[in-house]
């Protein structure tokens, strides 16, 4: 979050672009972690922001892989590695942050 | 014009002026000069700077707006990494085409909304010439670049299907009044053509004044998705009353006829020569004595 407050500190108010929020908050969705179809562990989170005095939560979704750190966020209906809020032209990466339905009995 | 034996036979003395065929009479222009010129000089002193005052403010403030804005515009033309409207809006549909037009319709912003200002100036409408080519100019990029590529923007546009609607009337108003404002020109009608422009200039002065509220409501707290709806539409629809309401002002204080001399005048000449009483501009006469 911090490299993502930064660049938005940085560009320009006078823009069409969302104004900063005046704050953010991590919330971890789960206590345990999950595996995806590749058995990597990851825990999914959400990002809160507040404008004036109102929070709006999961303004940004996405997980993190315990294994090697790699951050992954939602755009639509896919997940892109979270460099893309940076400004990186990342493409959607299947597979990932989610875990795979159980096995019927 | 009456003569007598003892009285000299009055008989006017024209003289030409140059190519554009005003004439005036000697013999009234001595007593005239003195009289209208010191009250034309008075009024233009006084109040033409004072009413030309909102005009330039406006052109000035739009200046520094669009300058504002393209120095914001610069990461756009970043083609390595997505500039902080892209990552806004991702996922769009077509997104090649969204990134594409993204960029077009900045670029051209930044080129003909500049343009438009300038060619409100009476410096350049005092020159044809230049007027005329910038202006041709200006309407091919606003025609065939600004306007498409902001549709194409307009149907993915933050906040939904009442922006996506904001968005496209103004494109619409700019489209319309373009083809107007060139039409109107060929016909020499000044008057509709300025109208038509004022329209096209209103509906650009929106890029700044919607940034400047969006401003304004981020630092007095409210809801961004509202204020985004708001920055739009007061603007957009503002634009279009604020026209109308100067066009109608406009219409009111003068007859049409002594609207287009005063125009065309404006334009042509500078207020130095409409001391000269530009008679031939307005109705020809026949002279008596020729």
């Amino acid at each position: 979050m911090k490299p993502l407050a930064t660049r938005e500190s940085e560009q320009s108010r006078f823009s069409r672009v969302r104004m900063p929020p005046g704050e953010r908050r991590l919330r971890v969705l789960q206590t345990t972690a999950s595996r995806d179809k590749s058995a990597r562990e990851f825990v999914p989170f959400a990002i809160d922001v507040r404008y004036g005095g109102e929070w709006r939560e999961n303004d940004i979704v996405g997980c993190a892989y315990l294994g090697n750190g790699d951050l992954y966020v939602k755009r639509g209906d896919a997940y892109r590695p979270a460099a893309i809020l940076l400004g990186k032209n990342v493409e959607p990466v299947a597979g990932v942050c989610e875990a795979p339905p159980p096995p019927k009995a | 014009m009456a003569s007598c034996r003892t009285c000299r036979t009055w008989r006017p003395r024209v003289v030409r002026l140059g190519r554009l065929g005003l004439t005036f009479d000697a013999n009234l222009f001595r007593g005239w000069l003195v009289q209208e010129s010191v009250r034309f000089l008075s009024q233009l002193c006084s109040t033409a700077p004072i009413r030309a005052l909102p005009r330039r403010m406006f052109v000035v403030l739009m200046l520094a707006g669009a300058l504002f804005i393209a120095s914001s515009s610069l990461p756009y033309f970043d083609f390595e990494n997505l500039p902080p409207f892209a990552i806004e809006k991702l996922p769009v549909r077509f997104e090649s085409l969204w990134l594409a037009s993204l960029r077009i319709h900045v670029a051209a912003a930044l080129v003909s909304f500049p343009l438009c200002l300038v060619l409100m100036t009476r410096t350049l409408q005092r020159r044809v010439a230049w007027h005329r080519w910038m202006g041709r100019a200006t309407g091919i990029l606003v025609l065939f670049a600004l306007v498409p590529s902001g549709t194409v923007l307009a149907m993915d546009a933050k906040g939904g299907t009442i922006v996506t609607a904001g968005f496209l009337l103004s494109a619409a108003i700019v489209a319309w009044f373009t083809v107007r404002g060139v039409q109107a020109a060929r016909r020499h009608n000044l008057v509709s053509h300025r109208r038509a422009m004022l329209h096209v200039v209103g509906q650009m002065s929106v890029a700044v004044v919607s940034r400047l509220m969006l401003v304004g409501f981020d630092i007095a707290g409210f809801d961004p998705d509202l204020a985004y709806v708001v920055a739009l539409w007061v603007p957009v629809l503002g634009s279009v009353a604020l026209v109308e309401w100067l066009s109608l002002r406009a219409a009111r204080s003068r007859s049409f006829t002594s609207q287009i001399v005063i125009e065309r005048t404006g334009r042509e000449l500078s207020p130095l020569a409409l001391l000269v009483r530009v008679r031939s501009l307005v109705r020809p006469n026949i002279r008596p004595g020729r």
